[in-house]
């Protein structure tokens, strides 16, 4: 051992500005690093979507409007679309899966990191190519484009390749970051964490992601199908030369039905873990619960064919999809049965997550008992394309994503910045949603199921009976936009002037609450032995029991006097 | 819609029926929920019931959950299969030449943005179709371009017309009148104004009808045939 001074280290006096923090952030692979992205991400694509949304419902707030062109109209239409489902919904629900996921199983990072940061980009590339068509010409073909309506003969224009390529890429993307979560959550769960003792929300992760390793490839398929169509003279939609428009109905509803499902079972999985947290309580059952969200993907997802009633199919197949349909009361009722139980004989303590958790699962149930009318084969011969089925579909996702995803956000915002979203401005968006939501698709429903509105057409007619409903439904979606908006603005003001947090702001029983708020990049320091699915409770228990073990061992050696 | 056939009436039934499981859960879903939240707020100091259910309650409930589920499927199959029933034609509707009781076979070709229809005498029309009542009326839908939906919610369900295919809707009515339609299924620009008309008459003033159509298309094609022929328009 040499008694000479170390070497002193040498700073470079510009050390500090070497690395910019965004350019650290943009170039990391760690996956809290590349989920808070894409969170930030879909919320900034929400917002878009809103816009497109409000823009929509101002050209329908009045019967014969001329505010927007039957062609600014479709496009809005299928911006809204696309941005709402691919860049909005679906990443932020495998966004927060791979932000809490790898925490909850105890996890120092993900498997795969860099797919992981491939999927992220890819997302990103694949919203700017949908926005880039601002600056030419956007497609035109709807939420879902059905063939042949997006061959070349009919829009010429790049927009529905514009729509397939920015769609492919983000897809891509989903299922790239899915195979990195997977593979983390089948190999890197803590010692002791059985399948059987992961947290609700990451079975949910797990399920998800295998749900999207088969839906996706499904809608890539589909895509490139469409882009051969479009540019290289091919027939696989077009009719006449041997193709089949029909197919491509089949290919996108297994990708929409089967998003729609990871979107509710994220929904729910978020609404669990919040009502064990908040009630003090297990959830009522766990294996129920996470049998049946397994059940809702796969019954679900082969369930696609209810969005066809009305397509030339054979009536087998249309009392398939019914019965397939409606088999999911069982997974969807046992799932609100233990949930609703987990709250019964709790202590509630009603802070902004559960608030918005409640909410979620109020408008998830209004939107899935309104499904089920259109399941029944004869009532969609009625209800399908018209604003009941918009309403519908809108309490469902908007309940799923948007109060689910809200929940969840309340919720690990402390764990993601180290501070806590503002109580107050919680509520007031909160209540304001709430009353935006019911003010804006109550209407439709009426206007679908009593006079028959159709969807996606850019205005209705006066004397169609609908004036009042749809002006109410207008007022209501600013309201509820102005809700949303609200918690946006709560998020970003609570990144730097919210109430500092914790390691554990909401007393949680799952592993994320073990380390700190923010995590360091290598998750946690030390892990404790998983010998349950409640390891924090069972390390509170435990340090309750050994200091109230050392208060008495302290009585026992002093003097009784 | 006002159900005015007897498909419609029991798709009118099913709705009916749809409507009310629908409101059945979300009652029984939010009734509950809402009540949870309020009898268990947190008083201070209550600790909360570290209970987990055992398998009996999971399986009730599933058994109550299954048998909702199968009452909706077999009802709804029930009335769906009426709701398919092949109409017929009845005494007041449209007969042959023979004096028997005779359904129609109409072809309707959805293009963008119109509903053209052709009838068995080779007249056509575009826009608005005329029916006998009390007739089993068939309609071949297709399509030359894009997929369109023919929707009359008054008569019947909405059908789609595919490319490649022909898709059918049978139906017939009693009540004669006329009866609006709109597309239901983005087809392009237009597709906000693409309507349809289904006018019901009787038997004899449909027959007087198409007869009058299809001479007035012949005066007019013969009148430019003989336009051209004299080379009158190029």
């Amino acid at each position: 051992m040499s008694d000479s001074p170390r070497p002193e280290v040498a700073l470079r006096a510009d050390y500090a500005k070497q690395r910019p923090r965004w350019v650290e952030l943009a170039t990391s692979a760690d996956h809290k690093d590349v989920a808070r992205l894409m969170i930030g991400g879909a919320l900034g694509f929400l917002f878009l979507a809103l816009l497109e949304l409000l823009l929509m419902r101002l050209q329908l707030a009045i019967p014969d409007n001329t505010f927007l062109s039957p062609v600014t109209f479709n496009r809005m239409l299928s911006g809204y679309g696309a941005t709402a489902v691919f860049l909005f919904a679906i990443p932020l629900v495998l966004g927060l899966f791979y932000y809490v996921a790898p925490l909850q199983i105890g996890a120092r990072g993900t498997a795969l990191p860099r797919l992981g940061q491939l999927g992220l980009w890819l997302f990103i590339a694949g919203g700017t190519v949908l926005y880039a068509t601002l600056l030419f010409t956007p497609s035109e073909a709807g939420v879902n484009p059905l063939s042949p309506l997006t061959e070349v003969a009919f829009l010429s224009s790049n927009g529905v390749d514009a729509w397939a390529t920015g769609t492919g890429l983000a897809t891509l993307g989903f299922v790239l970051l899915s195979i990195d979560l997977l593979t983390t959550l089948r190999r890197m769960r803590a010692p002791g964490l059985a399948w059987r003792r992961v947290p609700v929300f990451s079975w949910a992760a797990a399920v998800g992601t295998w749900l999207m390793l088969f839906i996706g490839p499904v809608l890539l398929a589909a895509l490139t199908m469409l882009l051969i169509d479009r540019n290289y003279d091919g027939i696989f939609f077009a009719d006449g030369s041997g193709g089949a428009p029909l197919l491509w109905q089949h290919l996108s509803w297994i990708f929409f039905t089967g998003s729609y499902m990871l979107i509710l079972i994220f929904g729910l999985a978020t609404i669990a873990e919040i009502f064990q947290t908040f009630s003090g309580k297990p959830l009522f059952n766990r294996g129920v619960v996470m049998g049946s969200l397994a059940v809702i993907a796969v019954v679900g997802t082969l369930a696609w064919m209810q969005n066809m009633l009305t397509a030339p199919i054979g009536i087998g197949w249309m009392y398939f999809a019914m019965a397939l349909s409606l088999a999911l009361i069982v997974p969807f009722g046992l799932v609100f049965f233990n949930l609703i139980s987990t709250l019964v004989g709790g202590a509630l303590r009603m802070r902004a997550p559960l608030l918005f958790a409640v909410g979620a699962l109020s408008m998830i149930s209004i939107g899935l008992a309104s499904e089920l009318s259109h399941s029944i084969v004869g009532a969609a011969w009625n209800l399908k394309n018209t604003t009941d089925a918009t309403a519908a579909t809108h309490f469902a996702l908007v309940g799923g994503a948007v109060f689910g995803g809200f929940a969840a956000l309340y919720y690990w915002f402390p764990k993601m910045t180290g501070r806590t979203m503002g109580e107050s401005l919680a509520r007031i968006s909160f209540w304001t949603m709430v009353i935006g939501i019911l003010v804006a698709f109550v209407p439709l429903f009426a206007a679908g199921a009593l006079e028959g509105q159709v969807v996606d057409a850019y205005k209705f007619f006066s004397g169609e009976g609908v004036d009042a409903y749809n002006l109410i439904s207008s007022i209501g979606t600013l309201i509820l936009v102005i809700g949303i908006i609200l918690t946006l603005a709560n998020a970003i003001a609570s990144r730097e002037g919210g109430p500092e947090a914790g390691h554990d702001p909401w007393g949680g029983d799952t592993l994320e609450w073990f380390t700190l708020s923010p995590p360091d990049p290598h998750n946690f320091d030390v892990l404790p032995d998983v010998r349950s699915a409640r390891p924090m409770r069972d390390v509170r228990l435990a340090i309750a029991a050994r200091s109230a073990r050392s208060e008495d061992a302290a009585r026992e050696s002093q003097p009784v006097a | 819609m006002a159900p005015h056939s007897p498909a419609t009436d029991q798709i009118d039934t099913l709705l009916w029926i749809g409507f009310f499981a629908a409101a059945i859960v979300i009652v029984a879903v939010n009734v509950a929920l809402f009540y949870a939240v309020r009898k268990y707020r947190n008083e201070r100091g209550a600790e909360p019931r570290q209970i987990s259910s055992g398998r009996g309650v999971q399986w009730r409930v599933a058994g109550v959950l299954t048998a909702f589920a199968v009452l909706v499927f077999v009802v709804g199959v029930i009335f769906t299969d009426k709701a398919r029933e092949e109409p017929s034609t009845g005494e007041s509707g449209l007969v042959s030449d023979k004096g028997d009781p005779e359904e129609l076979e109409v072809k309707a070709t959805g293009q963008q943005w119109l509903w053209r229809y052709d009838y068995p005498n080779g007249a056509f029309s575009y826009y608005k179709l005329v029916v006998p009542a009390d007739t089993a009326v068939t309609l071949n839908l297709i399509s030359t371009d894009v997929v369109h939906t023919w929707n009359v919610p008054d008569l019947a369900g909405k059908r789609d017309a595919v490319p490649g295919k022909t898709s059918k809707i049978r139906f017939s009515t009693d009540d004669e009148g006329s009866y609006d339609g709109r597309a239901a299924t983005l087809s392009g620009q237009a597709y906000a104004a693409m309507g349809t008309e289904v006018e019901v008459v009787s038997a004899d003033e449909y027959e007087a009808y198409i007869e009058q159509l299809k001479s007035d298309i012949e005066t007019a094609q013969e009148r430019v045939v003989g336009q051209i022929e004299n080379e009158e328009v190029p």
